[in-house]
């Protein structure tokens, strides 16, 4: 059967091996084994082909070869990142002489001018970008060689979720094109617009930062909506309950997630103020609108709405949202896309704690609670309980404190809801506390900022990549402070350009200045000093690296102060009293009563501390500064650990919007490598589904550093938190991985966070007991339970069926191939880069070159003639088609 | 004790346990129960309006085998080896099974109706098309033996009729044909398309892969409580068994795509059918016919490793059902026997 391409304009015309071996070959340079992976990606390529592909499909088949070999060796990775680059630069520069890389970035340079120019006249950028900017100078900023930091689920992810593309999804900026469009969104009222653009673009397109999701969505853009989170609450009447669905649905169109609070809402049962009898139905039917309305969002146009809603467990309907989540049940009563948060005080935890009584009230009756903290919300929660016992309210309820505990927990492990924050950590430790009272986080738990009917409150985010500052083991702290101070000014200048579609959000964002700069890439940096995240020296680096960033971040903050004047609500603050986030620990511990079980000092010398309490008592420009958020998506697109996560696993599949990405430490690789034993131990490691404990050949010392997330103690986890939440003004999304699925050893974790000061947790992540059955490793169930089978029965021919060491696998109607096709192009550039192991194939060369095939390296035409047949034993011996396998058989070489 | 023949008064005691196996994989498929409606599909409807005709060709070939499929099994189940085991376990865990099935039929029912199909036309797809037909027959053929009088289980014959079933349906059935449609299902996810309705396969595959492991425990157990089973005639029938719907595959696939997608051709396919036929028959004991390599590496990430979700965009489908508000009781255990 022949093959055709059809190509872009519709012709068709024969497939010619030759041309795309030769787009491999190119993406293979200077890698280590560049002949192997050319053959193993072409073979694989040319499996899936079919008659009548398009062009477009064939550059996609090469790059899902090169994807689906990563675990055999991450420089796949580098490969379909190179092929991948090359359909956007086609794209978006347009042609380009392949084999001379000066003219792909002259003209990279180049068409920068035109996608900023375009892009302002299409109405899609902004005129400043245009007006603003020296677009010439800006263009020999362009670097287009930093592309190849990326890995490919990165890259792909980027492409796929931030760059900006014309109406029939082509991309309309490169990579770099992207950073720049960022850099320069962000500084339209800088002095000299140009001058910090460079500085930003530098920072992001070297991966060192990266601005939150919503800002790589819209900076630069006409529609500058860039905040990632709102929070809101909903009060307790139907004019503001259904402007509240009305604000999700915009604040959800504008991209960010949200945050909206319940507690206010009277439950189910209690009196309507209108005077007809009737009873009000509860929080749950009106949660439910909203669950359904952000379906019907797509967040800036690329991803349905996300929101979680909080609710105080003192509200008397607190046990039907526990269930919110639950898989079974009344579709009504449940939420099948809004997350859910319990908003946990301390008066319950230490009711947990001494096993007493939890009561649950109506907050029609009891509209006091919501706002107060600390002591004076104990006080009135006695007061309520003694009226309550009293018969003086017209509803309560009362269980055992440990087993509405236990209830949340048994959901938390079933249904990974609701998450766990805690409404006095937050509060008591606010230094924005003079604006109200916070009644709860956002969407993913990082965010504490004051709300009420005036003030949706906004968060504006950025990531540092810890990983990016490393260096031969060693912290370059003076690059991570550059990268701090630039990424503080950056989010300053974002609020002043940044366009939110209702008046409260508006409000509360230019008056508080809010901003969280986080981390990510803490697992990756740690991994890289030699550190496990299990260990007490790991948990003194998180302690040190967060003391700085925050120094750093609050310093800077009180420097553009000085220059650009303090948040409107700085008077009044806890900074204006000198407070820095460390002090409030010992705030939280007198509203507790109880000391926190975190240790207190610093670790990191040379900050002093006393001199920036003094400057900040003159002003900061923010009403926070630290927020570490989860990274999810940036941290895929930094190629980094996300957030303060650990390693999931050695090997995992993360299921994104973009696609499923295969998942590959790469340090562990790269250190695997080094000791010559990755080859022998890859297969086992997706075998054991990247744990490696229990791989023979791997010494302890990896073991130790290279654990997984549930092979990782989560006291580990909540430790990890601890100490970086000393230093933190805001919160860390503090995702937990479990094993045990004991309850009271659940609890015991838990309890643990909360005694070390923890504001909140964010998804509990269960060890799943069952997993389907593996595809690509060796599985046989038999052997594991111990049984033959009809493998009992003893053969009269013995021999007949034993079978052979090596025969060739059905492929591509091919007939048995009779020589080696590891053909090597007489041009090819990897030829350079052979080495002893490729001496066969050059010594072949000669006898091939006599050949008239089409060149290439893995032509079938070529495969269908050129493998050997050895002969063993009279017995015909055919050589292997895979080329990993070809390797290890003797008859090829 | 004994797993199959006739049941008698003290095969309805659960306790003492005999097979222990039976009852684990009970519990496990109890904390695997998922719902249809959990999925939901409109993100995947925007997708189907892109796909190309032989994309969508190939997504509704599958669904038309696949619907009755589930119910073919259950029938199997129900007529061909719930009624011969006796023991309880054993029954405890089929009826979770058959539980699934349905289930799992019901999954595709809700994709059929939320789906621009021509319904009419893919339920008629598996009366109409040959190469469908083939395949029910061939289930069929073992089924109807079993339900006939002259069925003697307690004689050599009608065990081997018995284990011929369980191959057909078990091992050929669930366990290759089955596992082929699911890679196809996949794909399309790899290529970031039908996303969640790739997640409602990751759930019906997690639960095949369970039946999968009670069948193979059921035929090792049946072998070796009854020896006289182990003949190299019947090793061999076993086997062509096995062939045969490799074969019967072989010609599905081929209807399936016509001529091919990206990614994905007959010929693909079919060394993938290869690969895990070559695995079955390890798994009961006999040498690999095909030495078939798995040309599909990227079921690595598809399947072969944990899965990391970002909760607000897909549904995660690593979730159990059984959390438990204290510690297990001693009691709660099952005693080993």
């Amino acid at each position: 059967m022949s093959l055709h391409i059809t190509k872009r304009d519709g012709t068709k015309e024969l497939f010619n091996a030759d041309k795309i071996n030769k787009s491999i070959e190119r993406a293979c340079i200077g890698l280590t084994n560049p002949i192997g992976m050319v053959t193993q990606i072409a073979t694989d390529t040319r499996l899936t082909l079919y008659d009548g592909i398009t062009t477009a499909e064939m550059d996609q088949a090469t790059i899902n070869a090169s994807v689906q070999n990563i675990k055999e060796d991450t420089d796949y990775d580098r490969v379909a990142v190179r092929l991948l680059l090359k359909t956007i630069y086609k794209q978006v520069v347009g042609d380009y002489d392949a084999d001379d890389a000066d003219d792909l970035s002259k003209k990279h340079r180049e068409s920068f001018m035109n996608y900023v120019k375009d892009g302002v006249s299409a109405n899609r950028l902004h005129p400043d970008m245009v007006k603003k900017y020296d677009l010439e100078e800006l263009a020999n900023t362009l670097r287009i060689e930093r592309d190849e930091l990326f890995q490919y689920a990165g890259l792909d992810g980027l492409l796929n979720r931030y760059a900006i593309k014309d109406l029939n999804q082509k991309p309309l900026e490169t990579p770099q094109y992207f950073f720049m469009r960022v850099a320069m969104g962000l500084s339209y009222n800088e002095d000299n617009p140009t001058e910090w653009a460079k500085k930003f673009y530098h920072k992001m397109s070297k991966l060192e930062y990266l601005a939150g999701g919503s800002t790589n969505l819209g900076a630069g853009t006409v529609r500058p909506a860039l905040s990632n989170c709102f929070l809101m609450e909903v009060h307790d009447d139907m004019g503001h309950i259904a402007k509240s669905v009305a604000d999700v649905m915009l604040l959800s169109k504008g991209s960010g997630g949200l945050g909206v609070a319940m507690t206010k809402l009277r439950s189910a049962g209690s009196p309507l103020k209108s005077n007809f009898g009737g009873a009000s139905t509860g929080p749950t039917p009106f949660a439910k609108i909203m669950d359904t309305a952000i379906r019907a969002i797509q967040r800036g146009g690329k991803k349905k709405g996300a929101l979680c809603f909080y609710m105080e467990n003192w509200h008397l309907d607190f046990p039907e949202f526990i269930d919110w989540k639950h898989n079974a049940g009344d579709d009504y009563m449940r939420m099948r896309t809004a997350n859910t948060a319990g908003f946990l005080s301390d008066e319950f935890m230490k009711r947990v704690h001494s096993a007493d009584s939890w009561y649950m009230f109506d907050p029609a009756e009891t509209p006091d609670l919501n706002e107060l903290y600390g002591e004076a919300f104990s006080q009135r929660y006695c007061e309520y309980v003694e009226m309550a016992e009293a018969g003086k309210l017209r509803a309560f309820r009362k269980v055992p404190a440990q087993e509405q505990f236990r209830h949340i927990l048994v959901a938390l492990q079933g249904t990974s809801h609701p998450w766990i924050v805690w409404k006095d950590s937050i509060n008591l430790r606010a230094l924005n506390n003079n604006t109200g009272t916070i009644h709860m986080s956002n969407l993913c738990t990082e965010i504490c900022l004051p709300q009420d009917r005036e003030n949706v409150a906004v968060c504006n985010l950025a990531s540092l990549n810890l990983a990016a500052h490393i260096a031969s083991k060693e912290v370059n702290w003076m690059k991570l402070e550059e990268s701090v101070r630039l990424a503080v000014r950056q989010l300053d200048n974002l609020i002043d350009i940044n366009q939110l579609p209702i008046p409260e959000a508006v409000k509360s964002d230019r008056e508080n200045r809010a901003v969280g700069l986080g981390v990510m890439g803490f697992s990756d940096a740690i991994e890289q000093l030699g550190l496990s995240y299990d260990s007490e020296s790991a948990w003194d680096f998180a302690d040190r690296i967060f003391e700085f960033i925050s120094y750093m971040a609050i310093d800077e903050s009180a420097n553009l102060a000085k220059v650009r004047g303090s948040y409107t609500h700085f008077k009044g603050s806890e900074w204006s009293k000198g407070k820095v986030p460390v002090d409030t620990l010992s705030v939280l511990e007198e509203g507790r009563g109880r000391p926190l079980t975190v240790s207190k000092e610093s670790r990191h010398k040379g900050l002093d501390w006393d001199i920036l309490r003094e400057k900040v008592k003159g002003g900061v420009r923010n009403a926070t500064l630290m927020a570490v958020a989860p990274n999810a998506n940036i941290g895929l697109v930094a190629g980094t650990t996300p957030g303060i996560d650990p390693r999931f696993a050695q090997v995992f599949a993360r299921n994104k919007i973009s696609g499923k990405y295969f998942d590959i430490n790469h340090n562990l690789v790269k250190d695997l490598k080094n000791m010559g034993i990755w080859d022998k131990v890859k297969g086992d490691i997706v075998e054991q589904q990247g744990d490696i404990s229990n791989i023979d050949l791997i010494p302890p010392h990896l073991k130790e550093i290279y654990k997984t997330s549930f092979t990782t103690s989560p006291f580990a986890f909540i430790e990890v938190a601890a100490r970086a939440q000393k230093w933190v003004d805001q919160a860390l999304s503090r995702n937990m991985y479990l094993e045990t699925r004991d309850i009271d050893e659940t609890m015991r974790i838990y309890q643990t966070a909360w005694d070390k000061g923890l504001k909140s947790t964010y998804y509990l992540h269960m060890k799943p007991r069952h997993t389907a059955e593996q595809s690509t490793v060796v599985v046989n169930k038999a052997q594991k339970i111990g049984k033959l089978g009809f493998g009992a029965i003893k053969r009269s021919t013995e021999s007949s069926i034993s079978p052979q060491p090596f025969s060739a696998p059905l492929q591509k109607g091919l007939e048995i191939p009779k020589e080696s096709p590891i053909l090597v192009s007489e041009k090819a550039p990897a030829q350079e880069a052979l080495n002893a192991s490729n001496v066969v194939s050059v010594a072949k060369k000669e006898t091939l070159e006599k050949q008239t095939k089409p060149r290439g390296f893995v032509s079938l035409e070529s495969l269908k003639e050129s493998v050997p047949v050895a002969v063993a034993d009279d017995k015909p011996f055919v050589c292997p088609i895979d080329p990993a396998e070809r390797e290890q058989c003797d008859s090829c070489q | 004790m004994a797993l199959i023949g006739k049941a008698s008064p003290e095969d309805m005691n659960l306790h003492p346990f005999h097979y222990q196996w039976a009852y684990d994989l009970y519990n496990q498929a109890v904390r695997n129960t998922w719902f249809p409606h959990e999925i939901a599909l409109k993100e995947d409807l925007d997708d189907w309006q892109k796909m190309t005709e032989e994309e969508r060709h190939a997504v509704k070939f599958l669904m038309a085998f696949f619907n009755p499929a589930e119910l073919i099994v259950n029938r199997s189940i129900a007529l061909g080896i719930y009624p011969y085991l006796k023991s309880p376990e054993c029954h405890l865990y089929l009826a979770k099974q058959m539980w699934e099935e349905a289930n799992h039929c019901v999954a595709f029912e809700y994709v059929l109706e939320t789906f621009p199909f021509d319904r009419e036309k893919i339920f008629n797809t598996h009366l109409e098309v040959p190469s469908m037909v083939a395949k029910e027959a061939y289930i069929n053929k073992y089924m109807k033996r079993m339900t006939e009088d002259t069925l003697d289980i307690t004689s050599t014959e009608g065990k081997k009729d018995f284990i011929r079933n369980l191959v057909a349906t078990n091992i050929v059935m669930e366990g290759i044909w089955f596992y082929s449609g699911f890679m196809v299902a996949l794909s399309f996810r790899q290529r970031n398309q039908l996303r969640n309705f790739g997640s409602m396969i990751n759930w019906v595959l997690r639960d095949e892969s369970l039946h999968l492991k009670f069948g193979i425990n059921l035929v090792h157990n049946v072998l070796e409580e009854n020896p006289e089973l182990l003949t190299e005639e019947f090793a061999d029938e076993i086997k062509s068994i096995v062939v045969e719907g490799v074969d019967l595959e072989t010609a599905y696939n081929k209807d399936l795509f016509p001529n091919g997608i990206l990614g994905l051709n007959a010929d693909y396919v079919n060394q993938y059918v290869q690969y895990v036929a070559d695995r079955r028959l390890e798994e009961l004991g006999l040498p690999k016919v095909y030495n078939a390599t798995n040309p599909a590496k990227w079921m690595s990430t598809a399947t072969d490793v944990f899965e990391l979700v970002n909760f607000f965009e897909a549904q995660n489908t690593s979730y159990e059902v059984d959390a438990r508000s204290h510690t297990d009781k001693v009691e709660d255990k099952p005693k080993e026997e």
